[in-house]
Formats: structure tokens, sequence, C-alpha cells
């Protein structure tokens, strides 16, 4: 359904691109945003984010087990998201380059992983293609520290992503034998070289409610497909929190960022945008349907 | 009677008869068979379109049957035999193998499986109607002296069969529906093979029977597509099914599980005020597997407030202890937020019986909802609520017209073209002037698409209905006010006497509220500077997404802002200025074009068969133009395989080709044309599409069958009566064309068995004559001894029938229903002069059938 990733950039993508070089040069900020304090801690060292290279010897030296080629699929991925205005900042670059996709995806579909594609996970549900991974994670533009709920945890990708930008990360999946395959992936990478994981918060339940223990939430992403906003999930949302959920009938979805703000006596308003600006539709699989992501 | 090559004559008798109307019926009851799988498993357009292709059966047979005539002649009773005996177990081999192997619209595009899928499907199903077809084809050849009466059975029993297909659904589920024409076969063959004294044949049909119904009952006949509605709702884990109930009006069944979530229209304010929201709130109810509609519970006192919290509630803040129309009950939802309102009478329409049944009568589903439908306050009308409304002058002082269809997120494979005559102009403006003087309309539907197109048909007929109203002159500006909640529901409600200062105040509080978004309201005015950027935008997202990237990169896109544009012109009256220059035609609903669906504009088709997936909403009518372009292809190609084969034998002897392929090709045509556009039209008078095509069917089949049957008495007439019938035909179908609105309006409030009644007196005239030409022409064919072209000429009716019947929801989603059946007098027309070249007589010596084939 993407008609508008064309295999060439365009010249407006060219420009995005452009712009975003000399930020992407500047580490600094990058380190600040993605939380380097919580990274540092965890023993994570943060990637080259300009040159293909160094971000593959870079990250092989980091001696978590990564392969070089599917490092160079990864970073070619990352800047055709950044040519198309999927990953808007410096951190939600740095969190698409620091996460194992391949891992996530089935291993029978690891060499696709990089794909313009989403990728059949079992159990009737898909892991999203990179592009609205990214575009929904830069929706949210999550600070260090802050809180995200997760409806739909699914193969754990976005999870995963959303991990190196906060580390309150929880997230909820409807299938059981799923969330805790999920569970097993995380634990098991966590144990190995990606300590990160070992924050994410996870558990098998009905997504509609939320995790009302936890709230309020300062970011919502939901990633199955629904024709409302579940009232649960607006009550869970902080004062000036975030929401980004696919709204919309079966294969047309539309992409919403919805934000919960308050006015100086403290009424509390909700407003819907759409995050594509009336130019395109997503397709995900239904809410209720036992599962998520896109298909 | 023909002697028969073979060494045994067969006997043209009653029970020849019989056993051509039950095969023609187990014919017919197998294609509504199919389409009733597919409406339940899949999707119904895809039945309608393999039935089409499979239709071609009849084509290709009678090519084949032209071509090898002889062997045909000689070989009569092995062919017959093994035809019959084939019929049967084909039609339950088709359908096991192709629910088995099932294709998903969806899919289509992403998956090239699925295109080997559709084609198997194509084969599968096409498979049946050989051996069906080839039975009619020989056994019109070995009648054909006494074609009136071999056609009126083949009618008369088509016709029934329809009949008893559709009483049967009364008591047979949908998943055994397949043992109807089986039984149909299983009889008629039983009764040919005793009377031709076949007793080998008629053990051997016993043991196939057997075996089909075997089939049929243990392999599953209809496997539900996991993308329907009803899949969804079967897989959460606490569902369980409270209602089920089956009827030719569909199959419905309800579902209760924790897993329904509902919120129809509502404001997100709800989940901010609210202090208790009501929870496992709605049982889902589903027809042919779509929906699920929302049966919402009677709500505790606690929670009550969640009623102020939808769109159907704004009227009520406009009007104390208000006479309430609701002009669809469906799930209840507007009924019982009338009622929580403070309604002081409430009369609820809904026509769907069925609808009632599970509502009011049934004990779980009518205690779930409180029994509101017994409120002393609640009057029910079993019948449309368009036409209730129609006799109910400036009556009520809120009439409520909101999302009576589908709540959920199944649509597999697109909006299909139906009609829905309840949202045209003339209905709207049937709803406008029940209105009492300060009476309000409000119409709510769903706001989900991107681009929006059905909202802005909604506001383009709401428009045009309520110019209609006020009469010329009449400005409109102070009579609306519109908002809605982005990808949620839009509401558009209509004062008749114009909403005052304070009501729009009220109003615009309340939308501040709810943060609903205003749209339009009377002294709102919009900067309508940047329309025609916005215009255009939409236009370059799909023709030049290149220009939108850069001259298009800043227009505003949102839908908020396209409905305001679009507003600010309606209420100008310039409709035909946005209507022009949108990407889609956004044009009224009329009863004429009672389309929701088809919003690609003709210019424009070619550009979007190339880009499906941006247009997955309309491949059902993509795919009546892909029907159309494919079945008219097929249908010269069987036209032509005969002319080229035989081009020197068979038909260098034969004058007036070219008057015989006109003849048959225009009654083929028009024909068909009649039939379609009358159930489309039908549907104003029996408020249901498939009643409307059982009684459609069964009447014209029947009704023309009869006078096939007649008309063999006029035979020696027919040069001089012919003329004088088509163009009586031709008149009493455009008669149809301009003036059968009104009368089935008077006939669709009529209790429902009389409306079948009337609706079948009315149509018996015309398709008694209709019933005529055909016999009369093949008759002729017969008696100057054109055989091959009475074969030739059969099929070509038949393949042009298929094209004629997806021609008519294009005509009438472009120009009209009316457009199609003017169509259709003008094939009767052509008929007329194309008749003399079926009477031209042979040149040379005649040569008999037996003649030939000795």
């Amino acid at each position: 359904m993407d008609r508008f990733d064309t295999p060439r950039l365009t010249r407006r993508q060219a420009l995005a691109t452009a712009a975003l070089a000399p930020a992407l040069g500047a580490l600094g900020p990058v380190r600040r945003a993605v939380g380097q304090d919580r990274l540092e801690q965890a023993g994570i060292v943060l990637p080259p984010l300009t040159d293909r290279q160094a971000f593959i010897d870079h990250m092989v030296a980091q001696g978590r087990g990564e392969d070089p080629a599917m490092l160079g699929w990864r970073f070619d991925r990352m800047q055709r998201l950044v040519g198309n205005g999927d990953l808007w900042r410096e951190k939600e670059i740095a969190a698409f380059l620091m996460a194992p996709r391949e891992i996530f995806a089935l291993p029978q579909n690891s060499d696709r992983a990089y794909d313009h594609a989403f990728l059949g996970i079992g159990f009737g549900v898909t892991i999203s293609g990179p592009h609205i991974v990214g575009r929904m994670t830069s929706g949210l533009d999550l600070q260090p520290g802050q809180r995200v709920l997760e409806i739909g945890t699914g193969s754990g990708y976005q999870a995963a992503i959303l991990s190196y930008l906060t580390d309150q990360v929880y997230t909820v999946e409807v299938i059981e034998p799923l969330a805790v395959r999920t569970r097993g992936i995380y634990d098991e990478l966590a144990g190995a070289a990606f300590p990160e994981y070992s924050s994410i918060v996870s558990r098998a339940s009905d997504g509609y409610f939320g995790w009302e223990e936890h709230a309020p939430f300062d970011a919502i992403i939901v990633t199955a497909a629904i024709d409302h906003i579940p009232p649960p999930l607006l009550q869970q949302l902080a004062e000036g929190g975030t929401m980004v959920i696919p709204v919309g009938p079966l294969g047309a979805q539309t992409l919403l960022r919805v934000q919960k703000t308050a006015d100086g006596s403290g009424n509390l308003a909700i407003t819907r945008d759409d995050m594509y600006q009336g130019r395109r539709t997503v397709s995900f699989v239904p809410f209720t349907r036992q599962g998520g992501g896109t298909w | 009677m023909v002697a028969s090559t073979d060494g045994r004559s067969a006997t043209v008798s009653l029970p020849f008869y019989l056993t051509v109307a039950l095969i023609s019926g187990a014919i017919i009851a197998f294609q509504i068979s199919v389409m009733r799988v597919f409406s339940i498993a899949n999707w119904a357009h895809f039945g309608s379109l393999v039935v089409s292709i499979a239709m071609f059966g009849f084509g290709v047979v009678s090519a084949v049957m032209v071509i090898a005539k002889g062997s045909f002649d000689r070989h009569w009773r092995a062919w017959t035999t093994g035809a019959l005996l084939a019929f049967g177990p084909l039609m339950v081999i088709a359908n096991t193998l192709a629910q088995t192997y099932a294709f998903n619209p969806i899919f289509l595009i992403s998956d090239p499986e699925q295109e080997v899928r559709l084609l198997a499907n194509f084969v599968l199903y096409f498979l049946p109607f050989i051996p069906g077809a080839l039975f009619l084809g020989l056994v019109f050849l070995r009648g054909q002296k006494s074609f009136g009466k071999v056609y009126f059975a083949n009618m008369g029993g088509s016709g029934l069969g329809g009949l008893v297909f559709l009483l049967s659904m009364y008591v047979i589920f949908p998943q055994d529906l397949l043992l109807v024409p089986l039984a149909m076969w299983a009889i008629g063959g039983s009764l040919w093979f005793l009377t031709q004294g076949q007793r080998g044949a008629l053990g051997a049909l016993a043991l196939l029977a057997a075996a089909s119904v075997a089939g049929a009952l243990v392999f599953p006949q209809i496997v539900v597509s996991q993308y329907k509605g009803v899949s969804y709702a079967r897989a959460f884990p606490d569902s369980e099914r409270v209602y089920e109930a089956a009827s030719p009006l569909g199959y419905v069944e309800v579902y209760h599980s924790s897993y329904f979530h509902f919120a129809p229209g509502l404001s997100d304010m709800a989940a901010l005020n609210m202090t208790e929201m009501p929870s496992e709130a709605f049982l889902g109810m589903y027809f042919d597997s779509s929906g699920p509609v929302g049966i919402m519970r009677e709500l505790p006192e606690s929670q009550q407030a969640y009623f102020r919290f939808l769109p159907m509630y704004q009227p009520f803040l406009l009007h104390e202890d208000p006479n309430v129309l609701v002009v669809q009950l469906g799930g209840g939802i507007s009924t019982q937020v009338a009622l929580a309102a403070g309604a002081g009478r409430v009369t609820a329409a809904e026509s769907n019986p069925m609808v009632l049944a599970a509502l009011r009568d049934d004990p779980y589903v009518s205690d779930w909802t409180g029994r509101f439908l017994d409120d002393p306050r609640v009057t029910v009308v079993p019948y449309d609520g368009r036409l209730y409304a129609a006799e109910a002058h400036g009556t009520y002082d809120i009439i409520d017209f909101s999302l009576p269809d589908s709540t959920g997120l199944s649509s597999p494979g697109g909006i299909s073209v139906f009609e829905q005559y309840a949202y045209t102009r003339e209905s709207m403006a049937s709803y406008m002037r029940a209105l009492d003087d300060d009476g309000v309309l409000a119409v709510t539907i769903w706001n989900r698409e991107t681009p929006p197109k059905a909202v802005l048909r909604l506001f383009s007929t709401m428009a045009a209905a309520a110019s209609d109203v006020l009469g010329d002159g009449g400005a409109i500006s102070d009579h609306f006010f519109v908002n809605h909640t982005y990808l949620s529901t839009v509401t558009v409600m209509f004062s008749r006497s114009g909403f005052g200062a304070a009501q729009v105040a009220q109003l615009t509080d309340h939308s501040a509220a709810m943060a609903f978004d205003i749209l339009y309201a009377p002294g709102m005015t919009w900067d309508r500077d940047d329309g025609g950027a916005i215009l255009q935008a939409f236009n370059d997202l799909y023709f030049d997404p290149q220009r939108l990237e850069t001259e298009g990169a800043d227009v505003d896109m949102s839908a908020t802002t396209l409905y305001r544009l679009i507003w600010s012109h309606l209420v100008a009256d310039e409709a035909e200025l946005v209507s022009d220059r949108y990407v889609f035609d956004i044009g009224p609903l009329t009863n004429d074009q009672p389309y929701f669906a088809g919003y690609i504009k003709t210019g424009d088709m070619a550009t979007f068969a190339g880009m499906l997936d941006a247009v997955s909403d309309q491949w059902g009518y993509l795919l009546l133009w892909a029907t159309l372009a494919l079945a008219s292809a097929f249908g010269l190609i069987l036209l032509l395989i005969p002319m080229i084969f035989g081009w020197r034998t068979i038909f260098s002897r034969q004058p007036g080709k070219l008057g015989v392929i006109v003849y048959f090709f225009g009654l083929g045509l028009g024909f068909i044309v009649v039939e379609i556009a009358l159930i489309s039209k039908f549907v104003l008078a029996l408020s249901n599409p498939t009643i409307s095509a059982s009684v459609l069917i069964t009447g014209m089949l029947v009704f023309s069958g009869l006078g096939s049957w007649v008309s063999g008495r006029f035979l020696d007439r027919a040069r001089s009566l012919l003329p004088k019938l088509f163009v009586t035909i031709a008149l009493l179908v455009v008669l149809f064309a301009v003036a059968i609105d009104p009368v089935l309006d008077l006939i669709g409030v009529l209790p429902y068995w009389l409306r079948i009644v009337a609706s079948l007196a009315i149509l018996f005239p015309l398709a008694f004559l209709m019933g005529f030409p055909f016999a009369t022409g093949m008759a002729t064919l017969s008696r100057l001894d054109k055989q091959h072209f009475f074969l030739w000429a059969w099929g070509i009716n038949g393949s042009f029938s298929v094209v004629g019947a997806v021609l008519v929801p294009i005509v009438g989603v472009v120009y009209g229903l009316s457009v199609a059946l003017l169509i259709a007098a003008a094939c009767y027309l052509l008929c007329w002069p194309a008749f003399y070249g079926v009477l031209a007589e042979r040149r040379g010596p005649a040569r008999t059938v037996a003649a030939q084939t000795a």
C-alpha cells in the first residue's frame, strides 16, 4: 500500500535528508535525546549515524553478535526512512539503528527484515513495515523517562525501538502465546548482549482497556486498527500526552495523532491530527482480532 | 418429433417437460445457492461475478453444439444421460473444492496466489453449468418443433426453482442449501430415466445422488473468510452466539462477548467526563457474516450520561418532550437515545422483520435491551421509514436517521454497489417535509474515509433535498448545522424553519463541550481563497503526486477543511462547482441513482484501474467494469467461434445472418436489462434486494415462459404481430422508466404478502409480452430448418444476458436506472427490423436434420 514510497527520492525527500545531515553528524544532541545516562549505565554505546561502514564497524565491535550484512541493510533502510519523512529526529534514527529487526521477524523472513514490507510472524499477525514503525515512533516524540504504553506487542520490535527512547515501556498483547513468545525473545536478548530489553514490561490482555495500574501514560501507541479511540486509553493518557493510533475501516486506516491538553483553567481537550495529512492511509489488522500489526 | 439416430426415440411428453423444468430449476437454484455461499462466506459481488462467468457455460455449450451438431444428434441419448448424471455430483464437487481453496479479495493485489485461487473458483463453478447447459441444449434441439412449450418448461421451471429455493431458505440453514438444487436434479433425473426406460442410468443416478448428498453434508459447503466480521466475533475467547435465524432476507447471528467495543460516534470527551463508562455494553449482530451492528444493553441510571455524548443526542437539545421518528431502528441505539432524552413519542421504522424478530421477540436479546420496544411511548412501523415519512406531513419534532449500518471494521473487498433508497434526495425531502414547523432532521453517518467520499455525497444530497423542500429561491443557509468528529461520525442537522440564533448558540456550545468540529453553522463564513488549491491537491494525490509533493506540499488536505469548503459552496448554490473539480463524483443520490458507491468518474476509470491499492474501497465498482469488459470479450468470442469454424459450411446457405445476430443480441440484452433494472427498482416496494431479486426473477421467468407458450399459437402471424409487439414492449418499458417510482412507493406501505402480489401484478403484462419474441424467433429458425442458427441464437442470447447483467449497475451508477431501461426499450425496437432477417428463407435445398446426419 505504498504508492508514496517511490524508489527514488523526491525533491522534498532529498531536501529533508539534506536538512538532517548536519544533525546526523552531531552526536552530542543525540546522546542527550536518547537518554545517554541510562544507556551508558546499561553499557550501550551509540553508533555513528552518518557513515555506513563506520556504523557497521562500530556495531560489530560492540560484540552483540550482529551480522554485518544485516547492519548494512538496516543502515540503508534508515536512510530511506529519513528521506521519506518517517524518522523525524536523531533520537529516533539512533533507536532504529540499535534495534535488530531481523531477530523479531521469523527466522525464515530475516533476510527480508529490512524490506519495505510487513512480514508474517505467525498467529495470523505481522510485524509492521519499517516505515510505519518509524513514523509512529517519531509521532510520539518520546522523552527519556516518559512512560509509554504499547497496545499490540506482536513481534516485540516496536517496543524494542521504544526502549532506546525511554526506560518506561509497557506493552500488552491479546494473544497469550504470542505474548509469551515475545517475552521470551526479550529475556533471551536481555540475557545476552541487549540488556536494554529487560526494562520492557509486558503482559497478555485485551489492550482496549489499557493498563490501568501503570497509568497515566505520557504516550500510547496502538498497533492495530480500530474504528474508534478506546475511551479507556483516553482516560489513561496523561495531560499533555500523545497517542498514535490507526483509525478507520479495514484496509484503509488513517494514522491519527491524538493529544490530550489542558487549558489554563484545567479543562481538558482532545485533538486529532492525521499523521499523513490526508495524503495516505495505512493498513493494520483489526484491533479486536487476536493480534496486531500491519498486513 | 424428430427420430433420434441412436436407435430410440425420445418421448416429448409431460415427463419430458417436467424434467426440463426441474433441471432448469436446479440450475437457477444452484446459481442462487452459490451467491448465498459467497454472500455469507466471502463477498456477495464475487458470487455474482462467478455466477455470471459460469453462465457462459451456456454460450460455450451452444458454440460447441453448433460446430459438432452431427455428433450430438447421433449420440443424443448418450449425451443426455451423461449430462444428467454429471450435473449433480459436479455441483457438490465444485462448491466443496472452491470453498476449500477459497480466495480472499483483500489480498488480490498483494498475494499472487490469490489470482490463481480466483481463476480456480471461476473454473470450478463453471463446471456444473456445462452438463446443465448441455442437457438443456439437447432437449431444445429435440423439442425444437414445439419450442414454445419447451421454453415455457425451461422458463417456468427456472422461475419456480428460484421460488422453491427462496421458500426453502426459511427452513434450511445456509450451510445445507445446496441440498435444494440437488433434490431438484435427483427428482428430474429419476423422472427422465424412468420415462426413457433407462434402468441402468436410474441406478447410477441413485448412487450418485446418495454420494452427492453425503458429500454436501460431510464437507463444509460454506467456509467463512477469516476477514468477515463474524470471524472475529467467533475468535473472541469468551464469544457466545446468543441468537441465530435464517430466512430469505438473510442469515442473522447475534453474539455476546466482552471483546465487543463500540462507540457509535461517542465524543472523546465522554472518557474525560464520565465517572462510570459502560462496559460490556453491546451485543454484536451480524447479517450474512457481515457486521457487527451493536445492540446496546439497558444502561443503569449511573451510566445514562453516556447518551449525552452521542451525536444523535444533539437535536434533543432543541426540543422538550418531542415527537420523534426514527427512520431505521437497526440495532436500536437511536430509539434508546430518544427515550433517554425524554421523547414524548417515538415511532421507529424497520423494514427487516429479522431485526424486529431479534430485538423485540427473542427473550435473550430483548431482555438485554431492557425491552425498550415495549415502552408505551414506542410505536414500531414494520416497513421503510422512508415510505412512512412520505405520508407524515408536518408531524415530527425530531426525525433521526443515524448509523443503522455496521459499526465494525468489516468490509472485505470494499463497498459494493447496492441501492440505498433511504439516503436519496427524494427520501431526504420526505423526511424534511415530515417535520413540523420547527422540527429538526438529524442524519449521522460514518466519517472514516480518506479522502472523503460518502460524506460528501450525503452533504450534496441533503442540500439538494433542502432546495426541493424550501422551493425556488429559498436559501438553505439558515437551515443547516453540521458537525463531526474526525474519523468517527458526521451529523447533518436540518431545521425546517431555519435555526434561530439561540439554537445556533446552543448547538455551538454543545459542539465545543463534546469536541465536535463545526463544519457549517448559519452565519459561519469560510475563507474560500484556498479552495481551488485544496480541490487540486486531491486530484494530484492520484494523478500528479509529484506536483502534490512540490506545489501542494503545504495545502491543508484535512477532512475538516474539505468539508467546510464544500459546505461554503453548497449553501451558495454552487454544488456543481465543487462536484466538477473534486477528484471523485460526489453528486447527490436520487431514486434513479441510489448508490453511495461508484465514486470514480467514468473518464478516470482507466487511471484508477492502474492503482487499485489506492482505491481499495472502490473494488466493487471497478470489478463491475472489469466483468463487463470480460463478459463482452468472452461473449464476442463465443459469437465468433461458430462463425469462424462454420462460415463456409454451416452458414454459407443461411441468409439473414446479421438479422439473426442483431435479433437475439437485442432480445438477450433487452430482457436481462429489464430484469436487472427492475430488481433494483422494486427494492423501493419490497425493501430487500434478495426478495426483490427473487420476486422479479420468478415473475419474469414464469410470465415470459407463459408468453412463450402462448406465442406458439401466433406463429403464423408472426410477421405482422411482432412489430406491434416490439413497439408495445418498448412503450411499456419506457413507462416503467419514467413512472414506476410513485407506484412502487404506494405498494411499499402495504402488508408484505400484498406487496409481493402487487409487484407481480404490475410486472405481468410486460413480462408476458417479453416471452413472445424469443420463442417466436427460435420456432421460426426451426421451422425454416436453420438448426445451426437455432443453437447459435440460443448461445448468443445467453452470452449477452451476462453482459446485460453487469451493464445495468454500471449504467445505473453513471446515468441512472431509467437510462438502463431506455436502453432496453431501444434493444426491443432494434429487434423489429432484425426480425426480417430471422424470417429470411434459406437458399438452395433445405436439409433436414436426418438428411444431414445420415
